[in-house]
Protein backbone atom coordinates (compact mmCIF):
# COMPACT_ATOMS: atom_id res chain seq x y z
CA UNK A 1 0.00 0.00 0.00
CA UNK A 2 2.35 2.41 1.07
CA UNK A 3 4.48 1.57 -1.91
CA UNK A 4 1.59 2.19 -4.26
CA UNK A 5 1.19 5.84 -2.73
CA UNK A 6 4.86 6.59 -3.00
CA UNK A 7 5.21 5.64 -6.45
CA UNK A 8 1.72 7.29 -7.60
CA UNK A 9 3.69 10.44 -5.89
CA UNK A 10 7.03 10.04 -7.85
CA UNK A 11 4.78 9.73 -10.96
CA UNK A 12 2.99 13.27 -10.34
CA UNK A 13 5.96 15.10 -8.80
CA UNK A 14 7.79 14.12 -12.07
CA UNK A 15 4.68 15.06 -14.42
CA UNK A 16 3.85 18.45 -12.78
CA UNK A 17 7.57 19.71 -12.01
CA UNK A 18 9.09 18.19 -14.75
CA UNK A 19 6.58 19.51 -17.48
CA UNK A 20 6.43 22.88 -15.70
CA UNK A 21 10.34 23.30 -15.15
CA UNK A 22 11.06 22.35 -18.89
CA UNK A 23 8.20 24.81 -20.52
CA UNK A 24 10.02 27.35 -17.96
CA UNK A 25 13.23 26.45 -19.05
CA UNK A 26 12.49 26.75 -22.75
CA UNK A 27 10.28 30.08 -22.74
CA UNK A 28 13.05 31.99 -20.63
CA UNK A 29 16.16 30.56 -22.38
CA UNK A 30 16.00 29.13 -25.47
CA UNK A 31 15.18 31.56 -27.78
CA UNK A 32 15.79 29.60 -31.09
CA UNK A 33 12.45 29.39 -33.21
CA UNK A 34 11.83 31.98 -35.83
CA UNK A 35 15.12 33.69 -35.06
CA UNK A 36 16.70 36.10 -37.90
CA UNK A 37 20.19 36.28 -36.90
CA UNK A 38 22.41 38.88 -38.84
CA UNK A 39 25.96 38.79 -37.19
CA UNK A 40 25.53 39.82 -33.51
CA UNK A 41 22.48 40.79 -33.31
CA UNK A 42 18.98 38.82 -33.33
CA UNK A 43 15.80 39.51 -34.30
CA UNK A 44 11.99 37.34 -33.62
CA UNK A 45 10.05 39.00 -36.67
CA UNK A 46 6.93 36.28 -36.51
CA UNK A 47 6.62 36.62 -32.51
CA UNK A 48 3.16 38.08 -32.02
CA UNK A 49 1.93 37.45 -35.65
CA UNK A 50 -0.20 35.10 -36.36
CA UNK A 51 2.14 33.06 -38.00
CA UNK A 52 4.20 32.47 -34.85
CA UNK A 53 4.89 28.79 -33.21
CA UNK A 54 3.57 27.87 -29.91
CA UNK A 55 6.46 28.79 -27.75
CA UNK A 56 6.22 32.57 -29.32
CA UNK A 57 2.61 32.75 -28.49
CA UNK A 58 3.39 31.60 -25.14
CA UNK A 59 5.85 33.58 -24.61
CA UNK A 60 3.92 36.26 -25.82
CA UNK A 61 1.22 35.98 -23.10
CA UNK A 62 3.31 35.03 -20.46
CA UNK A 63 5.60 38.26 -21.01
CA UNK A 64 2.25 40.87 -22.41
CA UNK A 65 4.29 41.67 -25.41
CA UNK A 66 2.59 43.95 -27.99
CA UNK A 67 5.33 43.14 -30.74
CA UNK A 68 5.60 45.65 -33.73
CA UNK A 69 3.79 44.89 -36.92
CA UNK A 70 5.25 44.30 -39.90
CA UNK A 71 4.15 48.39 -40.84
CA UNK A 72 6.00 48.97 -37.67
CA UNK A 73 9.77 47.62 -37.29
CA UNK A 74 11.81 45.52 -36.36
CA UNK A 75 14.04 45.02 -33.35
CA UNK A 76 17.26 43.19 -33.02
CA UNK A 77 18.64 43.15 -29.74
CA UNK A 78 22.17 41.59 -29.15
CA UNK A 79 23.61 40.08 -26.39
CA UNK A 80 27.63 39.12 -27.35
CA UNK A 81 29.69 41.29 -29.13
CA UNK A 82 30.92 40.35 -32.75
CA UNK A 83 33.63 37.87 -31.09
CA UNK A 84 30.92 36.05 -29.21
CA UNK A 85 31.89 37.55 -25.72
CA UNK A 86 28.81 38.59 -23.36
CA UNK A 87 28.53 42.38 -23.25
CA UNK A 88 29.25 43.87 -20.40
CA UNK A 89 28.68 47.31 -18.95
CA UNK A 90 31.88 48.30 -17.57
CA UNK A 91 33.41 47.68 -21.05
CA UNK A 92 34.06 49.88 -23.90
CA UNK A 93 32.39 48.70 -27.46
CA UNK A 94 32.72 50.11 -30.89
CA UNK A 95 29.95 49.86 -32.89
CA UNK A 96 30.46 50.10 -36.77
CA UNK A 97 28.62 49.92 -39.62
CA UNK A 98 26.59 50.49 -41.96
CA UNK A 99 22.55 51.53 -41.69
CA UNK A 100 20.72 48.96 -41.38
CA UNK A 101 17.65 49.31 -44.46
CA UNK A 102 14.69 51.15 -43.23
CA UNK A 103 13.65 54.49 -42.54
CA UNK A 104 15.38 55.02 -39.59
CA UNK A 105 16.45 53.30 -36.66
CA UNK A 106 17.28 54.03 -32.57
CA UNK A 107 19.94 52.17 -30.40
CA UNK A 108 19.58 51.56 -26.72
CA UNK A 109 21.54 49.41 -23.84
CA UNK A 110 19.27 48.20 -21.84
CA UNK A 111 19.54 45.47 -18.84
CA UNK A 112 16.35 43.41 -17.97
CA UNK A 113 12.96 45.44 -19.65
CA UNK A 114 14.55 48.85 -18.43
CA UNK A 115 16.63 51.07 -20.54
CA UNK A 116 20.11 52.18 -18.92
CA UNK A 117 20.12 55.65 -17.94
CA UNK A 118 23.26 57.57 -18.86
CA UNK A 119 25.62 59.94 -16.39
CA UNK A 120 22.87 62.60 -16.89
CA UNK A 121 20.00 60.34 -16.07
CA UNK A 122 18.73 59.75 -19.39
CA UNK A 123 18.07 56.73 -21.20
CA UNK A 124 21.48 55.59 -23.14
CA UNK A 125 19.58 56.04 -26.57
CA UNK A 126 21.23 56.84 -30.04
CA UNK A 127 18.78 57.20 -32.94
CA UNK A 128 19.67 57.44 -36.89
CA UNK A 129 18.70 61.25 -36.66
CA UNK A 130 20.82 62.58 -34.18
CA UNK A 131 23.75 60.28 -35.62
CA UNK A 132 27.49 61.52 -37.04
CA UNK A 133 28.23 59.95 -39.76
CA UNK A 134 31.16 60.10 -42.21
CA UNK A 135 31.09 61.06 -46.21
CA UNK A 136 29.89 57.63 -46.68
CA UNK A 137 27.17 56.81 -44.40
CA UNK A 138 28.91 54.68 -42.33
CA UNK A 139 29.58 55.55 -38.43
CA UNK A 140 30.81 54.53 -35.42
CA UNK A 141 29.49 54.97 -32.12
CA UNK A 142 31.22 54.42 -28.62
CA UNK A 143 29.31 52.25 -26.28
CA UNK A 144 31.10 53.01 -22.68
CA UNK A 145 30.95 54.96 -18.89
CA UNK A 146 33.89 57.51 -20.39
CA UNK A 147 33.16 60.33 -22.23
CA UNK A 148 33.94 59.53 -26.37
CA UNK A 149 34.34 61.69 -29.03
CA UNK A 150 31.94 61.65 -31.99
CA UNK A 151 28.91 59.47 -31.14
CA UNK A 152 28.52 57.90 -27.77
CA UNK A 153 26.01 56.51 -25.86
CA UNK A 154 26.71 56.30 -21.95
CA UNK A 155 26.24 54.12 -19.71
CA UNK A 156 26.20 53.69 -15.75
CA UNK A 157 26.63 50.42 -13.39
CA UNK A 158 28.19 47.39 -14.36
CA UNK A 159 27.25 43.56 -15.43
CA UNK A 160 25.87 42.01 -18.20
CA UNK A 161 23.48 44.64 -20.73
CA UNK A 162 21.95 44.33 -24.12
CA UNK A 163 21.33 46.37 -27.13
CA UNK A 164 18.84 47.10 -28.57
CA UNK A 165 18.61 48.50 -32.28
CA UNK A 166 15.19 48.79 -33.65
CA UNK A 167 14.75 49.80 -37.42
CA UNK A 168 11.51 51.28 -37.88
CA UNK A 169 9.50 50.69 -41.57
CA UNK A 170 11.85 48.05 -43.16
CA UNK A 171 12.01 46.08 -45.70
CA UNK A 172 13.19 43.28 -43.13
CA UNK A 173 10.55 42.88 -41.29
CA UNK A 174 8.33 41.18 -44.05
CA UNK A 175 11.30 38.84 -44.48
CA UNK A 176 13.09 40.37 -48.18
CA UNK A 177 16.29 41.23 -48.49
CA UNK A 178 17.82 39.67 -45.95
CA UNK A 179 20.92 38.51 -47.83
CA UNK A 180 22.44 41.27 -48.69
CA UNK A 181 21.98 42.96 -44.90
CA UNK A 182 24.42 43.80 -42.59
CA UNK A 183 24.28 45.14 -39.24
CA UNK A 184 26.90 46.72 -37.75
CA UNK A 185 29.59 45.16 -36.18
CA UNK A 186 30.36 45.55 -32.20
CA UNK A 187 33.66 45.43 -31.02
CA UNK A 188 35.32 45.52 -27.82
CA UNK A 189 37.59 48.18 -27.02
CA UNK A 190 38.96 47.42 -23.54
CA UNK A 191 36.91 46.83 -20.31
CA UNK A 192 37.08 48.21 -16.65
CA UNK A 193 37.39 52.00 -17.69
CA UNK B 1 11.85 -2.09 -8.05
CA UNK B 2 10.35 -2.42 -10.97
CA UNK B 3 7.62 -0.40 -9.04
CA UNK B 4 9.47 2.47 -8.73
CA UNK B 5 11.30 2.40 -12.64
CA UNK B 6 6.98 2.42 -14.08
CA UNK B 7 6.61 5.45 -12.16
CA UNK B 8 9.46 7.40 -13.22
CA UNK B 9 8.61 6.52 -16.68
CA UNK B 10 4.95 7.14 -16.51
CA UNK B 11 6.39 10.20 -14.61
CA UNK B 12 8.75 11.38 -17.69
CA UNK B 13 5.45 10.51 -19.88
CA UNK B 14 3.74 12.84 -17.78
CA UNK B 15 5.90 15.82 -17.57
CA UNK B 16 5.97 15.47 -21.88
CA UNK B 17 2.14 16.37 -21.41
CA UNK B 18 1.73 18.92 -19.11
CA UNK B 19 4.42 20.50 -20.52
CA UNK B 20 2.50 20.57 -23.89
CA UNK B 21 -1.09 21.14 -22.28
CA UNK B 22 0.44 24.25 -20.18
CA UNK B 23 2.18 25.55 -23.37
CA UNK B 24 -1.16 25.45 -25.28
CA UNK B 25 -3.04 26.78 -22.39
CA UNK B 26 -1.29 29.89 -21.88
CA UNK B 27 -2.26 32.51 -24.42
CA UNK B 28 -5.81 31.72 -23.07
CA UNK B 29 -5.19 31.96 -19.59
CA UNK B 30 -1.94 34.42 -18.88
CA UNK B 31 -3.22 36.54 -16.15
CA UNK B 32 -0.20 38.58 -17.43
CA UNK B 33 -0.66 39.29 -21.22
CA UNK B 34 -1.49 42.65 -22.43
CA UNK B 35 -4.57 42.45 -22.46
CA UNK B 36 -5.35 41.85 -18.49
CA UNK B 37 -1.91 44.14 -18.16
CA UNK B 38 -3.86 47.29 -19.83
CA UNK B 39 -7.35 46.24 -17.78
CA UNK B 40 -5.68 46.98 -14.51
CA UNK B 41 -4.83 50.47 -16.11
CA UNK B 42 -8.10 51.79 -17.86
CA UNK B 43 -11.50 50.75 -19.21
CA UNK B 44 -12.58 49.42 -22.40
CA UNK B 45 -12.06 52.27 -24.67
CA UNK B 46 -9.78 53.96 -22.51
CA UNK B 47 -6.56 55.56 -24.94
CA UNK B 48 -4.16 54.66 -21.71
CA UNK B 49 -0.26 56.87 -22.14
CA UNK B 50 2.55 54.45 -21.93
CA UNK B 51 5.80 56.24 -21.41
CA UNK B 52 7.83 53.20 -20.83
CA UNK B 53 5.77 50.31 -20.36
CA UNK B 54 7.32 46.81 -21.01
CA UNK B 55 3.88 45.47 -21.82
CA UNK B 56 4.17 48.30 -25.36
CA UNK B 57 7.72 47.05 -25.74
CA UNK B 58 9.42 45.71 -29.14
CA UNK B 59 9.77 42.02 -29.85
CA UNK B 60 12.96 42.83 -27.32
CA UNK B 61 10.40 42.90 -24.70
CA UNK B 62 12.16 46.24 -23.55
CA UNK B 63 10.45 50.04 -24.58
CA UNK B 64 12.15 51.71 -27.05
CA UNK B 65 12.79 55.45 -24.90
CA UNK B 66 12.56 57.66 -28.42
CA UNK B 67 9.05 56.60 -28.42
CA UNK B 68 5.93 56.93 -26.68
CA UNK B 69 2.91 54.66 -26.97
CA UNK B 70 -1.15 55.26 -26.04
CA UNK B 71 -3.01 51.26 -25.94
CA UNK B 72 -6.86 50.71 -25.81
CA UNK B 73 -9.03 47.73 -25.52
CA UNK B 74 -11.47 47.69 -27.58
CA UNK B 75 -14.93 45.14 -27.93
CA UNK B 76 -16.27 45.62 -31.59
CA UNK B 77 -19.92 44.10 -30.22
CA UNK B 78 -20.09 47.79 -28.88
CA UNK B 79 -20.00 49.58 -32.72
CA UNK B 80 -16.97 50.50 -34.46
CA UNK B 81 -13.37 52.22 -33.44
CA UNK B 82 -12.76 55.34 -35.64
CA UNK B 83 -9.01 56.82 -34.55
CA UNK B 84 -8.19 60.22 -36.32
CA UNK B 85 -5.75 62.64 -36.02
CA UNK B 86 -5.13 65.42 -38.00
CA UNK B 87 -1.80 66.89 -36.17
CA UNK B 88 1.38 65.61 -37.29
CA UNK B 89 4.57 63.75 -35.56
CA UNK B 90 7.94 62.63 -37.21
CA UNK B 91 6.89 59.28 -37.39
CA UNK B 92 4.00 57.12 -36.12
CA UNK B 93 2.23 53.62 -36.52
CA UNK B 94 -0.26 51.99 -35.16
CA UNK B 95 -1.59 48.13 -35.04
CA UNK B 96 -4.36 46.32 -33.93
CA UNK B 97 -3.72 43.29 -32.22
CA UNK B 98 -6.39 40.34 -30.94
CA UNK B 99 -7.71 39.67 -27.71
CA UNK B 100 -3.86 37.19 -27.47
CA UNK B 101 -2.07 40.06 -28.35
CA UNK B 102 -1.36 38.68 -31.84
CA UNK B 103 -0.22 41.35 -34.29
CA UNK B 104 -3.54 41.48 -36.88
CA UNK B 105 -3.15 44.94 -38.67
CA UNK B 106 -0.30 47.61 -38.42
CA UNK B 107 0.18 50.58 -40.79
CA UNK B 108 2.59 54.00 -40.43
CA UNK B 109 2.62 57.54 -41.54
CA UNK B 110 3.85 56.86 -45.02
CA UNK B 111 0.81 53.74 -45.29
CA UNK B 112 -1.59 55.99 -44.75
CA UNK B 113 -3.50 59.54 -46.58
CA UNK B 114 -1.34 61.97 -47.06
CA UNK B 115 0.67 60.84 -43.62
CA UNK B 116 -2.68 61.38 -41.21
CA UNK B 117 -4.07 58.97 -38.78
CA UNK B 118 -7.22 57.81 -39.62
CA UNK B 119 -8.63 54.61 -38.83
CA UNK B 120 -11.31 52.67 -39.24
CA UNK B 121 -11.79 49.02 -37.33
CA UNK B 122 -14.65 46.83 -37.64
CA UNK B 123 -16.10 43.39 -38.52
CA UNK B 124 -16.96 42.15 -42.12
CA UNK B 125 -20.52 42.68 -40.88
CA UNK B 126 -20.14 46.55 -39.62
CA UNK B 127 -18.61 46.75 -43.17
CA UNK B 128 -21.61 45.58 -45.03
CA UNK B 129 -23.91 47.79 -42.93
CA UNK B 130 -21.33 50.75 -43.58
CA UNK B 131 -21.45 50.77 -47.08
CA UNK B 132 -25.25 50.97 -46.80
CA UNK B 133 -24.51 54.59 -45.93
CA UNK B 134 -21.27 55.80 -46.54
CA UNK B 135 -20.25 58.37 -43.77
CA UNK B 136 -18.47 61.79 -44.95
CA UNK B 137 -16.14 61.81 -42.18
CA UNK B 138 -14.78 58.37 -43.32
CA UNK B 139 -13.74 59.24 -46.93
CA UNK B 140 -9.85 58.94 -46.43
CA UNK B 141 -9.97 56.58 -43.60
CA UNK B 142 -7.82 53.20 -43.89
CA UNK B 143 -10.82 50.19 -42.99
CA UNK B 144 -9.41 47.54 -41.07
CA UNK B 145 -12.02 44.39 -41.04
CA UNK B 146 -11.68 42.08 -38.70
CA UNK B 147 -13.07 38.76 -37.88
CA UNK B 148 -11.96 39.49 -33.87
CA UNK B 149 -14.51 41.20 -31.86
CA UNK B 150 -12.33 41.88 -28.62
CA UNK B 151 -8.71 43.74 -29.48
CA UNK B 152 -6.26 46.21 -28.50
CA UNK B 153 -5.04 49.35 -30.65
CA UNK B 154 -1.65 50.49 -29.64
CA UNK B 155 -0.42 54.18 -31.34
CA UNK B 156 2.91 54.38 -31.41
CA UNK B 157 4.60 58.04 -31.66
CA UNK B 158 8.45 58.90 -32.50
CA UNK B 159 10.10 61.25 -30.48
CA UNK B 160 13.74 62.26 -31.56
CA UNK B 161 14.92 64.37 -29.25
CA UNK B 162 12.85 65.69 -26.28
CA UNK B 163 11.82 69.00 -27.80
CA UNK B 164 9.34 66.45 -29.58
CA UNK B 165 7.97 65.56 -25.97
CA UNK B 166 5.02 67.56 -26.07
CA UNK B 167 4.09 67.07 -29.46
CA UNK B 168 3.76 63.51 -29.45
CA UNK B 169 2.26 63.58 -26.35
CA UNK B 170 -0.48 65.54 -27.75
CA UNK B 171 -0.34 63.70 -31.04
CA UNK B 172 -1.66 60.49 -28.56
CA UNK B 173 -3.63 62.53 -26.05
CA UNK B 174 -6.19 63.63 -28.44
CA UNK B 175 -6.94 60.01 -29.80
CA UNK B 176 -10.59 59.12 -29.08
CA UNK B 177 -11.13 55.23 -28.86
CA UNK B 178 -14.60 55.07 -28.30
CA UNK B 179 -16.94 53.13 -30.15
CA UNK B 180 -19.80 54.58 -32.86
CA UNK B 181 -22.37 52.42 -33.36
CA UNK B 182 -23.43 52.24 -36.90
Amino acid sequence: MIKTVFAVLITLCLAIGGGAASLAYVLDDARGAGALTLGAWTAYPKTGSPEADPYARARTAREGILALGAAEGVAFTAVRDTSGAPLRLDCVYNIEGMAPPGRFWTLFAAVGPEAVKNQSGRPSAINSQNLLRNGEGRYIITVGRRPAPGNWIGVTGEGAMQLVMTVYDSSLSTGTEIGDVSMPEIIQAGCNV
Amino acid sequence: MFRLVHAVILGLIGAGVVHIVVLFLMPEMSPRDAWSRLAEDGGLYAMTPYHSDSSLAGQSGVADPYFQAAACRFDLTDGIIHLAQDRAVPFWSASVYDRQGHNIYSLNDRTAQNGLLDLVVLTPGQMVDLRKSPLQEMEQSIFVETPITEGIIVVRGFQPDESWNRQVSEFLGGLDCAAEPI
